[in-house]
């Protein structure tokens, strides 16, 4: 009988502290595809938001509150993103989301904080179209601090053309969004340069012959290879050009850097060049405590994807920012102190400074990012003249 | 390099792993008149299984070539309990029924299931396959091409030749042929016909897995990457016509060269729809396939 209300006492206590404990958080939304095709990104990004909440807690948290995150996988699937919103919006009633690697799932999922009113910092997703998805809003809750495809393709553009002179580029890109909105922009950004592609090809994802595009490329002259498309089918094209006895650079979006595409294009990838706002290299400080911190909590000596670590960290701290200037969680007062951000923000990709006002959303402008190239098995900085000295950390520009 | 050989060689090495995959419907087709949907599935967990057992032979320090030879038949018996399984669980009841669209329903339903396994014990991501032979390309006249795709026209050739010999030679095969011919009358001759058309299913399925094995190192592994290929094949399949060995390979042939072809010469973009506007054309004139005897279903 003693016994008996002992195990009850104890479990009474317990409900009743960990209902406390509930009431002292402050719960954040994460979502991002942590199984499939892209979840080298999702897992990366999400162990750096988890690495940057985890230095927030032990500093105290915040407004006297613990983090609490909860993560749920999207699957990269765009109906699964629908319910991780909902759930996340209706039944874990969080603060603020943090996440998104595909630009579908965003599009699709984003329209539900909106209409909650709850702010989503995107930190991987691409498409140009995410922060601007409400044109006529009377507010968006939409921000962003990763490098949108209107500022990659016009840097893929600029770099195969103005920097390294080819005239002859071949765009191959898959079939997808991703693929199709890449390749228009990219097209777009060439054309202002009077350059026009002498091949422009599309594959489908789970392609496993590559000759036809190759070849057609090889064939129309090109001297360079761009690309909009994703790990396993950036890997089919390297792997299709080396058996055609084929070299010629490949330059493309950030995706060039996916692990799935170094991986398992081996040798065949060595050289590719892609944007990065962030090259796990130790150019400050900042980034040198981070990838120490990164490694010494998940092991390893190389991020699956250095530029979705670096981001997910960086939008924790911005989120925590806008919280402690809004001294509040409601979500259009967070809102309003992302707009208007009166403390500058030491993060690994940049200081962010002023990073968002009412009418932009981007945090990452297009001076920030930096060609990476693919060597033996990593990325490393393409041009290592573009983060030597005080150009390794790269500021926006005040608007 | 001249292009039209190059693409002709890159397509007829895809057409023929369609061809195998299609041989794997053929069979069971032929004893049962009935096709296991799930042939994808039963390709993408051969490759799979294939991967785990070749990395753990490389694990022993065995060569990729040695590993790859002593995989096989692990995949291969793999693949025959894999079609007895589908047999079991989505056939038999169907057949003993006579019931005509749920052996449709119970050979999608379990290529699902297939899939979702596979999703939950090799997850999820695509994994590259270790290559038997070295992945330099050969130069061999006008072409370029790597020895693992020299070894996949073989391996398939091969395949389906022992095959065709086994069912024309030894006392099982003719067991099979005669279930093929007339059902009703193999059965009154004594042959269990419901055992035969277990092992067709069998067959059908190590088809398949072989066909996994020998098109995985040349792309990557993963739970996805039968889908595509099924679809294919079930097109190539129809387009052969379902009672003929030799109109699957010719149907491969056809639908993997006019795919490059199309690709190169009209645009990337409809590559797939050479083979899919033949389809239409072979269901609304020959419906029994290029090479397809005449059916006649007595009602």
């Amino acid at each position: 009988m003693k016994r008996s209300f002992f195990a009850f006492a104890i479990l009474a206590s317990t409900a009743l502290t960990s209902a406390a404990y509930a009431a002292d958080t402050i719960k954040i939304g994460l979502s991002g595809p942590f199984t499939g095709g892209s979840s080298s990104m999702g897992v990366s990004m999400r162990d750096g938001v988890k690495l940057a909440v985890t230095e927030i807690n032990k500093a105290g948290g915040v407004l006297g509150k613990q983090l609490q995150l909860v993560e749920r996988d999207d699957e990269a699937k765009n109906e699964v993103g629908v319910q991780v919103a909902q759930e996340l919006i209706n039944k874990e009633q969080v603060v603020a989301t943090l996440g998104f690697i595909n630009t579908g799932v965003g599009q699709a999922a984003q329209r539900f904080y909106q209409e909650a009113e709850i702010p989503v910092l995107n930190n991987v997703a691409t498409g140009s179209i995410l922060t601007n998805q409400w044109p006529d809003a009377k507010a968006n809750y939409v921000f962003r601090n990763a490098a949108n495809d209107t500022i990659q393709s016009a840097m893929i553009a600029e770099e195969a053309v103005k920097r390294q002179g080819f005239k002859k580029p071949a765009i191959l890109a898959d079939s997808t969004n991703y693929g199709q909105l890449g390749q228009k922009d990219l097209t777009e950004a060439l054309g202002k340069m009077d350059i026009k592609t002498v091949a422009n090809e599309k594959f489908n994802i789970g392609d496993t012959d590559m000759t036809a595009q190759v070849l057609k490329a090889k064939e129309a002259g090109a001297d360079v290879i761009l690309t909009y498309a994703i790990g396993p089918e950036l890997a089919q094209i390297a792997n299709a050009m080396a058996k055609l006895g084929w070299k010629v650079p490949m330059i493309g979006s950030w995706t060039l850097s996916m692990a799935s595409f170094i991986d398992t294009s081996g040798a065949n990838g060595d050289g590719a060049m892609m944007p990065q706002t962030f090259i796990e290299a130790p150019t400050t400080p900042k980034r040198k405590d981070f990838i120490e911190a990164y490694h010494k909590a998940y092991g390893g000596d190389r991020m699956p994807s250095p530029v979705s670590a670096a981001q997910g960290y960086d939008s924790a701290y911005l989120l925590v920012a806008a919280i402690n200037q809004a001294k509040s969680t409601d979500g259009k007062k967070i809102k309003d102190a992302l707009e208007n951000l009166q403390t500058k923000v030491e993060g690994v990709v940049t200081v962010y400074d002023h990073p968002f006002t009412a009418k932009d959303h981007e945090a990452i402008s297009s001076n920030i990012p930096v060609f990476g190239l693919v060597k033996g098995g990593r990325v490393v900085p393409a041009h290592p003249e573009d983060v030597a000295g005080d150009k390794a950390l790269r500021i926006k520009p005040k608007s | 390099m001249n292009v039209l050989a190059q693409l002709v060689i890159s397509g007829v090495v895809v057409g023929m792993i369609y061809g195998v995959i299609a041989f794997g419907y053929q069979l069971t087709f032929a004893t049962s008149k009935t096709l296991n949907f799930g042939q994808g599935e039963a390709l993408m967990l051969g490759a799979l299984v294939g991967l785990t057992t070749i990395n753990f032979l490389i694990g022993q320090s065995l060569g990729a070539f040695t590993a790859y030879l002593l995989m096989l038949p692990v995949v291969l018996a793999f693949g025959l309990l894999q079609g007895a399984v589908v047999e079991f669980l989505g056939v038999r009841q169907a057949i003993r029924t006579k019931s005509e669209a749920g052996w449709i329903m119970a050979t999608i339903a379990l290529g699902i299931i297939f899939k979702n396994l596979a999703e939950n014990i090799w997850g999820r991501d695509a994994l590259r396959f270790p290559s038997p032979l070295p992945e330099a390309a050969l130069s061999i006249g006008p072409v370029r091409i790597q020895p693992m795709e020299i070894a996949i026209v073989l391996g398939a050739v091969a395949l389906m030749i022992a095959v065709e010999i086994f069912n024309r030679r030894s006392i099982y095969g003719k067991a099979v042929v005669a279930t093929a011919n007339d059902r009703d009358a193999a059965g009154l001759m004594g042959i269990n016909t419901r055992l035969v058309i277990t092992f067709s299913y069998a067959l059908s399925s190590m088809a398949a897995a072989f066909a996994g094995v020998l098109v995985a190192p040349i792309t990557l592994t993963g739970a996805t990457m039968g889908a595509v290929l099924g679809l294919k094949a079930f097109a190539v399949a129809i387009i052969g016509g379902l009672s003929s060995g030799v109109g699957v390979v010719v149907g491969g042939l056809i639908l993997g060269i006019s795919e490059n072809l199309t690709g190169y010469y009209i645009s990337t973009g409809y590559k797939d729809v050479p083979g899919l506007v033949l389809l239409l054309l072979v269901l609304t004139f020959k419906p029994s396939g290029l090479f397809g005897s005449a059916a006649i279903k007595k009602v």
